[in-house]
């Protein structure tokens, strides 16, 4: 037995032990950290910060990649909100894909791996039909689908003029264009429908088990325990669709030029065909600083499409605290 | 024996009523049907380029849907033109690092980032995601200008080195998905006393494998089918070129050799289908169904 | 948080001393001429497989002319390759591109060489060119490039199609032009097009504004401000091309349009006698030759608006330049003088490659002209009013700024009265866009 201030001591002692402890786990845990983000901090800076600062300083010149940069001030981003007549619509395609063409992969996505999970027989072949498409080197696959859609010669118009239907232009047209670019965007769903399937998979049976003991039928078992469980991968692909949908580029470029009927290599005199349809915000980006040696407005059309792509992706993961349920995460 | 253990193993033994069987029987038809439809649609395009790389260079850009003759001759002459086995190598060498780069800086910093808790964690999250907003078009002159400086354009380390040192998109993916990995587990091998390290490599790896076999695939597959990086680096040396390059060689100054380039598109498909099928038995024999789970 | 400020701090100062080193050192001056040492140049050119192939031949030529310079060729250049190499400070001695586009940024830039010096020192006389190579190889009066061969547009016509449509000889006039295409048009069962006479659509195998402007005399600039509002030519083109348009039926054009051939293969629209008439530049000759021997067909100057324009065509080319960077800028101009003015040279590339040579007394050859359908490119070529597109520091953007508007008139998306109105839009669009360049000030 301990006399009072003994004991007062002892406890000081303690609480002191208790304090030092305290902040040599949280060194620890902060050199730990640390450690796991070492080669990340590298890769940001490197990749990230220094081109992004590039990009930001360019934005404010006017670049040609040739000559020195020279100093305009803001008269970049002036001509883009004033006087560019292409800034317009190029938005408006791009506002298109986010509104049209990621929610259709998403569901599309999502509902080919639902199928998936619920067949019994040949899964694994399915699957690998499914996911074929998107092994498809880009060009070719986009070509293949110029190719497939062409209104006179194509096989999808010759089968439908079989129906007595005459078929659109697809990529002739400029109502069908963006259309004909989402088919071919739903065809290569390979990669999004492996990350569902990945989720619903994870999702655990008793639950599922509990739920149909409680008498939900299938559709209240999809509503409340298939989709809250796979709701951080539905963020996921919404996020990472909408950022891709930010940057779209290559399809656009190719599918202008073929059906044009020029050779894939031939300049960018007719992107965005028909009539300004697929001109794409990165399609314009990309003629105006590779094509028309532009890099300083190009830099500020960057800076532009990284605000939009910030206040985009902060709706929706703001948006996501009332619908994403994560299971384990420490908040 | 009681009355009422017989009696209720009588009500599990009969069977459910007819109108509920047909009704199951109806939806695994229709299940089926969509996937069989779906499948149809998705072969569709696959049997129009497998048909093209079979035909004449004039029937590949002419109407006619049907080759006549086949020449399965395309496909030896996919080797006869390029020297394919070098390009695959190169193929194999940059996607086979850079898959492994990504791997290592990736998963310890989705860790960072969801399972530990620090301060300025959301914030770094973010600035994370910054990263895969900002146009590619927007970092290629000044990467390109830094490497040059460094004496590496010419070969494929420019493109296999950045993966070394993290990856947004991987990043990303494997943070949701330890996200969904209950804590329950980390906290019953705390309790036996392992460190964070030990919790992150013989817990988590073992539980997030589908998700890491995805991302896995996914930097393998970019890598393989990445045409404008080794472009960019490595055009002026043929040694170096990958498989993507090469098959854009497959043309003559004016025309790209849609036959040629369809059969060699299916040749360098080939081992990547097989890649595919062994990753795929991978991470869904790696998921538990059973256990702590739930 | 102090982590991420030392990480930016740190990549501030990475791009201050980036761009700051990377700002071109002092310009290697140009070697003494007459120095012999050995030496291995580079040259960069957009040619590829057989093309290469003739390349490396002429530069045979040249080395047995100058035995102590060794030229190394690599092939597939474009315009975005040759930007990346000067600015990562690993540019060729001496380069070829295709297309001019990137002449006006390149040279006003100092990243192509302004080659007067050589040229006076040389004593060159620049007339052996006709004035569209003069033109279009300088930009604002500084020669930044030599030619290397040239291609000229000009009328092919099918003979065998004439022949049924009781047509004798090719047209020479607009209007004539337009007769003879409804005469030549033959339909399916089912109102679809199955023979073009002549495909006025915009933007298909090589119509383009540049190529069908020469037709009406149609002029881009009025010195440094875009002007295709105030050239009537312009205007007269769009009103001719939507009535013939309007008698094919829009939609119809499209798609038969959709179901031409690859330009460049042996499928091509007017090799298979899908249009009877078509616009096309004078290497066609080669590939009908060897795709399709049996063509019966024939080569003419374009129709015009005005007589006294009849003869003459749209002429651009090849051109070779000495790049910023050059490690050996005397020795590469050595080789590009050799190109661009050797008459065996040009022959043996003329031959092969089946374009026009570049200067006037290459012209002569008989070989080069032995050819009847060939020769008819060469007289265009050296015809005083062919014109040649402006070289500005935004490239082409101002062909497609107008190809743009092209594009919706000829939709019908544009109505007629407002056609002045549209053209003039386009014009403020593109001296937008050369302010935006600094071109004018």
């Amino acid at each position: 037995m301990t006399s009072a201030p003994v004991a007062g001591a002892f406890a000081a002692t303690v609480a002191r032990d208790r304090r030092r402890a305290k902040r040599k786990a949280a060194w620890r845990r902060r050199g730990l950290v640390l450690g796991l983000l070492s080669p990340w901090i590298v890769g940001f800076s490197v990749f990230f910060v220094y081109p992004l600062v590039t990009s930001a300083y360019l934005s404010l010149t006017h670049y040609d990649l040739l000559s020195t940069p020279r100093w305009v001030g803001l008269a970049n981003y002036r001509f883009m909100f004033e006087d560019d007549q292409l800034v317009w619509p190029a938005i408006k395609n791009t506002l298109w894909l986010m509104v049209f063409y990621v929610p259709a992969q998403v569901l599309f996505a999502f509902g080919v791996a639902l199928m998936l999970t619920r067949a019994r027989r040949g899964v694994g072949v399915f699957r690998t039909i499914f996911y074929l498409p998107a092994l498809v080197p880009t060009v070719a696959g986009t070509l293949g689908f110029v190719y497939l859609l062409n209104p006179a010669t194509g096989p999808v118009n010759i089968a439908l003029s079989h129906l007595g239907i005459n078929g659109p232009l697809w990529f002739h047209s400029p109502q069908w264009s963006k259309p004909s670019l989402t088919l071919l965007g739903l065809w290569g769903i390979g990669n999004m429908m492996i990350i569902f399937l990945a989720a619903l998979v994870d999702v655990s049976r008793q639950l599922y088990e509990s739920a149909e003991l409680d008498g939900a039928g299938p559709l209240q078992r999809m509503r409340w325990v298939t989709l809250p469980s796979i709701s951080p991968v539905i963020l996921f692909t919404l996020v990472i669709g909408v950022i891709d949908s930010l940057q779209y580029f290559t399809q656009a470029y190719v599918a202008a030029s073929i059906a044009v009927g020029q050779s894939a290599s031939q300049s960018a005199e007719n992107l965005g065909y028909p009539e300004n349809s697929t001109l794409f915000y990165p399609v314009l980006l990309y003629q105006q600083g590779f094509r028309y040696f532009n890099m300083g407005y190009a830099s500020a059309m960057a800076m532009v499409l990284l605000a939009v792509a910030l206040g985009v992706t902060l709706v929706i993961l703001r948006s996501s605290r009332l619908w994403v349920f994560y299971q384990g995460a420490r908040r | 024996m009681s009355t009422a253990v017989v009696e209720a193993r009588r009500v599990a033994q009969r069977k459910p009523p007819a109108s509920a069987r047909r009704r199951r029987f109806l939806l695994v038809v229709a299940d089926h049907s969509l996937l069989i439809a779906a499948a149809i649609m998705f072969l569709a395009p696959f049997i129009f380029i497998a048909l093209t790389a079979v035909m004449t260079n004039e029937q590949a850009l002419s109407p006619k849907l049907w080759p006549e003759p086949f020449r399965w001759s395309n496909f030896v002459d996919v080797f006869r033109t390029a020297p394919v086995w070098r390009y695959a190598l190169n193929t194999m060498l940059y996607a086979g690092l850079a898959t492994i780069g990504v791997l290592v800086s990736s998963i310890p910093a989705a860790y960072a980032f969801s399972r530990l808790r620090w301060r300025g964690r959301d914030v770094a999250f973010v600035a994370t995601l910054l990263v895969l907003m900002l146009p590619v078009q927007v970092t290629i002159v000044p990467v390109y200008v830094l490497f040059a400086k460094l004496h590496l354009v010419g070969s494929l380390w420019p493109l296999i080195l950045p993966n070394f040192l993290g990856d947004a998109f991987s990043i990303f993916l494997l943070r949701q998905f330890f996200m969904t990995i209950p804590e329950e587990y980390a906290d019953a091998a705390r309790v036996d006393g392992c460190g964070e390290l030990r919790v992150l490599v013989s817990v988590f790896l073992r539980l997030a494998k589908p998700a890491i076999a995805a991302v896995a695939l996914f930097e393998f597959l970019y890598c393989f089918n990445d045409f404008f990086g080794p472009l960019l680096y490595t055009s002026e040396n043929s040694s170096h070129w990958t498989l993507s390059l090469g098959l854009a060689q497959f043309r003559t100054v004016y025309q790209v050799q849609w036959n040629l380039t369809m059969a060699a598109t299916l040749l360098f498909m080939a081992p990547v289908i097989i890649v595919f099928f062994l990753a795929q038995r991978a991470f869904v024999e790696g998921v538990t169904l059973t256990g702590v789970k739930g | 948080m102090r982590r991420m400020t030392l990480a930016f701090a740190s990549t501030i100062a990475l791009v201050l001393v980036v761009f700051g080193a990377s700002a071109q050192g002092a310009p290697r001056s140009a070697a003494t001429a007459g120095s012999h040492t050995p030496v291995t140049i580079s040259f960069w050119n957009g040619f590829t497989a057989r093309e290469l192939g003739l390349i490396n031949k002429a530069v045979a030529g040249f080395h047995k002319q100058y035995p102590w310079i060794t030229v190394k060729t690599t092939g597939a250049l474009t315009a975005d390759k040759l930007t990346a190499a000067i600015r990562g400070g690993n540019a060729p001695d001496a380069a070829s591109l295709f297309e001019t586009d990137t002449l006006g940024a390149f040279c006003s830039s100092g990243a192509f060489q302004d080659l007067t010096p050589y040229i006076k020192r040389d004593h060159l006389n620049m007339n052996l060119f006709p004035k569209t190579i003069r033109d279009y190889t300088a930009y604002q009066n500084k020669r930044c490039a030599m030619p290397l061969l040239a291609d000229t547009y000009g009328l092919y016509y099918n003979k065998a199609l004439f022949a049924k449509a009781g047509l004798k000889s090719p047209p020479r006039t607009v209007d004539q032009l337009a007769a003879y295409a409804k005469k030549l048009t033959q339909r399916n069962k089912d109102g679809s097009l199955k023979v073009v006479g002549f495909n006025p659509l915009d933007g298909w195998y090589e119509n383009a504004p540049a190529h069908t402007g020469p037709m009406w005399g149609g002029q881009w600039m009025k010195g440094n401000t875009s002007n295709i509002a105030g050239d009537p030519g312009w205007a007269a083109w769009l009103r001719w091309q939507k009535k013939l348009i309007d008698w094919y039926g829009y939609n119809n054009l499209v798609k038969w349009q959709a179901g031409t051939g690859d330009e460049f293969s042996a499928s091509n629209a007017f090799e298979v006698g899908k249009v009877a008439m078509n616009l096309d530049g004078e290497y066609r000759v080669a590939f009908v030759d060897a795709e399709h021997p049996d063509l019966k067909y024939g080569t003419a100057p374009l129709p015009t608006s005005r007589p006294s324009l009849y003869g003459s065509g749209f002429v651009i080319g090849t051109i070779m330049a000495i790049p910023k960077g050059s490690h050996h800028p005397n020795e590469a101009w050595l080789l590009e003088k050799y190109l661009a003015t050797n008459t065996k040279a040009l022959t043996g590339l003329s031959l092969g490659l089946k374009n026009v040579p570049s200067t006037l007394p290459s012209l002569k050859v008989p070989a080069v002209r032995k050819d009847p359908h060939f020769r008819v490119f060469l007289d265009i070529f050296a015809n005083p009013k062919s014109s040649t597109q402006p070289v500005l520091k935004i490239g082409s953007q101002n062909q497609t700024l107008f190809a743009t508007f092209v594009g919706k008139w000829q939709a019908g998306h544009v109505k007629p009265q407002d056609l002045h109105a549209g053209l003039a839009n386009v014009d403020k669009q593109i001296n937008d866009a050369l302010k935006q360049s600094g071109q004018v000030p």
